[in-house]
């Protein structure tokens, strides 16, 4: 009895020490990554991102978040979070400490209900203080300076309402300042606070059924029908260059654009961006922030399919990560994204009060560092990245477009022609064939002179002598017929 | 076989004399018609196959060869139906089997060039594509030009009569497509009734 003990004992502490062996963490993300080709399909693809961490607040001085709105990534890396639910903006340093809460608990310091924060190089914090219809001021050191409310002009009316959602400062101290429900575009205001006009409004386009209606419909009808509107903006977010990234919702393509200074679309082509069919062919993704990194890869956050986009500078797919679940990795709200310099991405999951972290995979660095290299048009330096690319990814489209643009540019026009195949671009492979033909002409200009001569003699003399010549044979095999044809056609 | 081939030279070189011979009795035959359009699919088929990178609009998974016949044969069938019909009713004299010859004859351009005209796109840029389309434009004007010469000769008509017996056909082809869509669809509806009734029949036996 005792030596059974003994041994059931052993045993059992045998199996306890295995309990203390931490269990192999699973690596496996939650989503599987993949590329939209030029096909329209959705093609399997290497993660570009996978789940880091999460901060929630709960250990830090600050307490819990409640439905963060915003997340703002300074150029110090230092992380500014819009804590809608609890009406505060948590700063946090680049290691992720707690650094201070911004908004006071009294006076005009009191924030109410902010939606967004934009931080400027010197380290002013502007904060878009929606409840209070308002753009607040706080100093570095999360003093209260200044507020800037409803601006006054006859461009805005009366009847406008206030709501200042996001925001951003450009290098003069303007202000843009997104609106929600605002559909004449961004709100400029200078330093001073004075209204300086809208920015970028969406255009309404031209359709065949509003034009119909507009020339049956009566007076009568013609009231009761809904005004057409431009669409809103969600967003706008400020690129390195100058350029205002804005965001716009309700609208299958052209939904994030590349704002110039004067307000003109750069990346064009009325692109669809985010997931095409998946939603369901009536739904279209909605897109609510943007972030931009230095070589103007821009990544997007859709709140119909909680996934993240990321895009090159041309608007071409490179990574899409996320979705909606419980999972890490997944959202069940999310409402901002940000990045910081190291490529990390900060999206802001309102539904579960935290912001998740995540960092980026080796080939996602790869295809980063080549796409910038492609877009700046230094082709044969990005060549070699871009096969590294195909070994760890051959289904990678745009890797063979641009390996295809690398040849082309060294004149290896045939090499080229088969990458620009394997790339589905007919545009560029027509054109690298037209350099090819030009070279095949130079090279076989004898032989091709010869064939052309050939072949003027086989049609003019040989074909219709031997045509004779058959036909002849034909008449003097069945004469009994070709009597009676005969007669029939005219020669 | 030559024969056909001898038909298919004098439509090209004199379209009217064609449309005056082939009404003498015994000068065509069914199968005459049938060759030119095995001819024409074959060629479509060619031409589809032999398409330069560059202007293909298509996968190759994407082209159904049962397609491309339908496409072809059904248009061809209910044009000489309804055209017949038409010209039967406003005093035409065709019979409906030089109807049926004649309007398989009209596809000959298009069966001669598409297949040419096609190869040359392995020649050819993207920006050059006007020559391209150009000479397929030729090919099918050539052929709508022959239908409509063959509507008027076949029929003896005045020109004016021809332009509006061809509108009527069209408007005849629409309601025959339209009709036959309408029986599919109700004789489906039949069919998927009987095999039910008689599924539920053996469920109870």
């Amino acid at each position: 009895m005792r030596v059974m003990k003994c041994v059931t004992a052993a045993v059992v502490a045998f199996a306890l020490l295995f309990t203390f062996i931490p269990g192999e963490s699973s690596a496996a993300t939650p989503y599987q990554g993949y590329i939209w080709s030029s096909k329209g399909r959705d093609v399997a693809s290497i993660n570009g991102y996978v789940y880091k961490q999460s901060i929630d607040g709960f250990e830090m001085p600050s307490g819990a978040f409640s439905a963060p709105e915003d997340v703002f990534v300074a150029e110090d890396n230092s992380v500014y979070i819009v804590d809608t639910g609890n009406s505060r903006v948590v700063q946090l340093d680049s290691s992720l400490k707690y650094v201070r809460t911004i908004g006071d608990s009294e006076g005009d310091g009191v924030l109410s209900e902010p939606k967004g924060v934009y931080v400027t190089p010197d380290g002013t914090i502007y904060v878009a203080d929606t409840k209070n219809a308002r753009i607040a001021l706080f100093d570095k050191n999360g003093k209260y300076m200044k507020q800037f409310g409803k601006p006054e002009s006859p461009l805005i009316g009366d009847t406008f309402s206030y709501s200042p959602s996001k925001l951003l400062v450009d290098k003069r101290g303007y202000m843009f300042v997104v609106s929600d429900g605002n559909t004449q575009g961004l709100l400029q205001i200078d330093q001073k606070g004075a209204f300086k006009g809208f920015y970028g409004a969406n255009h309404i386009g031209f359709s065949w059924g509003r034009l119909l209606r507009n020339m049956f419909a009566t007076d009568a009808q013609k009231s009761q029908m809904a005004t057409i509107k431009p669409l809103e903006f969600s967003n706008a977010v400020l690129d390195n260059e100058g350029f205002i990234f804005t965001t716009t919702l309700g609208t299958e393509t052209s939904q994030i654009k590349r704002l110039s200074p004067v307000g003109v679309d750069t990346i064009g082509g009325n692109r669809q961006f985010g997931d095409r069919w998946s939603n369901g062919p009536f739904m279209v993704s909605s897109f609510v922030d943007v972030s931009v990194d230095s070589n103007g890869i821009f990544t997007a956050l859709d709140l119909q399919t909680s996934k993240v986009f990321q895009y090159d500078k041309l608007g071409n797919m490179l990574f899409a990560f996320g979705g909606l679940g419980d999972q890490n990795g997944l959202f069940v709200t999310p409402s901002a994204l940000a990045q910081s310099t190291d490529g990390t991405l900060y999206v802001a999951d309102k539904g579960r009060n935290r912001i998740d972290l995540f960092r980026t995979t080796p080939f996602a660095r790869l295809v980063q560092k080549a796409s910038a290299l492609y877009v700046d048009g230094r082709y044969d330096e990005a060549e070699s990245l871009w096969n590294e690319v195909l070994r760890e990814n051959a289904n990678y489209e745009l890797a063979y477009l641009a390996i295809g643009k690398a040849l082309y540019k060294a004149e290896r026009y045939k090499e080229a022609m088969s990458y620009f195949k394997l790339a589905n671009s007919r545009g560029d492979y027509s054109v690298a064939f037209k350099e090819y033909r030009k070279e095949y002409m130079r090279d076989h200009f004898f032989s091709i002179c010869l064939i052309l001569v050939g072949a003027v003699i086989l049609l003019r003399y040989l074909i219709p002598w031997v045509w004779r010549l058959v036909a002849r044979r034909i008449r003097t095999k069945r004469p009994n017929r070709g009597v009676q044809q005969g007669g029939g056609i005219p020669q | 076989m030559i024969q056909t081939f001898q038909l298919m030279k004098q439509v090209l070189t004199h379209p009217f004399n064609f449309y005056n011979d082939i009404q003498e009795p015994k000068k065509i035959r069914w199968i005459d018609a049938i060759i030119v359009i095995v001819l024409a699919f074959l060629a479509k088929m060619i031409s589809i196959v032999v398409t330069g990178y560059a202007f293909q609009t298509r996968e190759a998974y994407e082209v159904s060869y049962m397609q491309e016949l339908v496409w072809l044969v059904v248009p061809w069938l209910t044009w000489s139906i309804a055209n017949w019909g038409v010209s039967a009713i406003l005093d035409g004299e065709g019979k409906f089997k030089e109807v049926f010859v004649g309007s398989a004859f009209a596809l000959v351009p298009y069966v001669i060039m598409i297949v040419p005209v096609t190869l040359l796109t392995n020649l050819l840029a993207l920006d050059e594509n006007s020559i391209y389309s150009f000479l397929v434009n030729v090919a099918i004007y050539w052929s709508a030009w022959l239908l409509l010469i063959k509507v008027k000769v076949l029929h003896d008509f005045e020109p004016w009569k021809v332009i509006w017996i061809t509108i009527l056909s069209i408007i005849g082809i629409a309601i025959i497509w339209f009709i036959g869509i309408l029986l599919f669809g109700l004789m489906n509806q039949l069919i998927n009734f009987l095999t039910e009734l008689w599924q539920e029949l053996n469920f109870r036996r």
